[in-house]
């Protein structure tokens, strides 16, 4: 009889690669290619009919918090959202379907970044069962088609190590780091007036955002202020007038976030399903 | 690795994500709209390609389509399931064309578009194409549907056979 001691981690995963990490030509190629998977117009405007902003952000709100309690890795909910946002920017959907878009989206991100992928049962339990996983995969191939089958999608996350790495922060101070910026990504995923923002100033604002957040409880860096935004500005190619405003737009929906997180715990729970725990989860860990 | 492990997050029992967010589904128009959808993909393949994929047969357009014979695939390729096997894929058999290939699985689709034609394009063109960016002439150059991949699999494995 064979024993098995399933005590480590059962997820496997690749070691960071050097080779990748510190070659400039794969940063320099991320972001040539990066407005590729852009949505192609802001589809509130000239496409959705049924659809309103905050039906979106209801749904990317669910996802993330599927996301959180299955513990997907950290690309899969950026990268769902970026299916959605470009089925969404070409097919006008009714608000009934939005949600299994939602869950197929999940669906094929998972699949993608995973070693142990979400399965179609149990995004159909998430939904209440209002769908059959049947459905799931037949939509799925509709998804699919429509992407043209392009879902290795550039998202923010590609550019947080590149990042980092040119940073003059002490190598401890990286992981928290890290951690926040990871948890603006998620945050912005949330909102629509991020959705055409290139995924490389999504992540340099991010990580701007996360160094300035940690800086005023601990010395995290040798850089403030201008310097800082510069050196970030300079990485990613990004403007520095885009780089500012876009981390002030950051900082903005977290503290909107929070203060939301804030209205849910003052006990009002009558609230109805619509504002329902519109907060990632670790945002909760963070100190303004 | 199985999937006894990913259950290891189990759903828990009270959790609050279980949740339907926007009122009853109707699943009769989820039918009628995952149909339309796919015939729009089928269309789209369609014109991208000018062969019709529902028929197998080959269109006007700018690729010229040629019948491939003995490929000598590697069993991988090799469909499995209700339709059936060929063991011998050298000899130039293959299945008699299926109005109703495109009911059946994608997979099915995808094996059978393999074993059919080649795609000689009239001019020189890149084997991997780039992912799409916007509407544009360029269309030799991107994958403008999911039949690119079909595509670029069908010439890496006829390439590999030429001396």
């Amino acid at each position: 009889m064979e024993l098995l001691c399933c005590e480590v981690d059962p997820v496997r995963r690749a070691v960071p690669d050097a080779n990748l990490l510190h070659d400039d030509r794969v940063l320099q190629n991320l972001l040539t290619i990066e407005e590729r998977y852009l949505p192609q117009c802001s589809y509130f405007k000239c496409v959705q009919k049924d659809i309103q902003p905050y039906m979106r952000r209801m749904v990317a709100t669910w996802m993330l918090e599927v996301c959180e309690e299955q513990k997907c890795e950290e690309e899969v909910f950026p990268l769902a959202i970026n299916y959605l946002d470009r089925f969404l920017a070409g097919v006008p959907t009714p608000k009934t379907h939005l949600q299994l878009l939602g869950a197929v989206c999940m669906f094929l991100a998972s699949k993608l970044k995973e070693t142990i992928p979400l399965t179609a049962e149990k995004l159909c339990i998430y939904t209440d069962n209002s769908i059959k996983p049947q459905e799931l995969l037949e939509w799925e191939l509709v998804v699919l088609g429509k992407l043209k089958w392009n879902l290795a999608a550039v998202t923010p996350h590609d550019f947080i190590e590149h990042i980092l790495r040119k940073l003059p922060q002490p190598n401890e101070k990286l992981s928290l780091i890290r951690k926040h910026a990871q948890t603006f990504i998620a945050l912005c995923a949330t909102d629509f007036k991020f959705a055409m923002y290139p995924p490389s100033m999504i992540a340099t604002g991010s990580v701007g955002a996360a160094i300035c957040g940690l800086q005023q409880d601990e010395d995290v860096s040798s850089l403030t202020g201008d310097a800082l935004v510069d050196l970030l500005a300079r990485i990613t190619n990004t403007d520095v007038d885009c780089l500012k405003a876009c981390q002030e737009q950051i900082e903005v929906v977290l503290l909107n976030s929070l203060q939301q997180y804030r209205q849910d715990q003052d006990g009002s729970k009558s609230e109805d399903e619509l504002d329902q725990a519109s907060t990632p989860t670790d945002v909760r860990d963070i100190d303004l | 690795m199985s999937e006894s492990t990913r259950d290891a997050h189990q759903i828990p029992r009270s959790s609050k994500a279980c949740r339907r967010l926007f009122g009853p589904v109707d699943s009769e128009q989820l039918r009628q709209d995952c149909d339309a959808l796919m015939a729009s993909c089928v269309q789209e393949a369609r014109e991208r390609w000018n062969f019709d994929f529902i028929t197998e047969t080959p269109l006007e357009g700018d690729f010229a389509w040629e019948r491939v014979r003995g490929l000598g695939l590697p069993k991988i390729y090799l469909p499995t399931g209700p339709r059936g096997t060929w063991d011998d894929l050298g000899g130039g058999k293959r299945p008699s064309t299926s109005p109703a290939l495109l009911q059946g699985t994608s997979q099915e689709d995808h094996v059978d578009l393999l074993l059919s034609c080649t795609l000689v394009p009239h001019s020189p063109e890149r084997p991997e194409g780039s992912p799409g960016g916007p509407a544009s002439q360029g269309r030799k150059r991107r994958q403008t549907s999911m039949t690119d991949f079909y595509h670029s699999k069908r010439r890496l494995i006829f390439s590999k056979r030429k001396p």
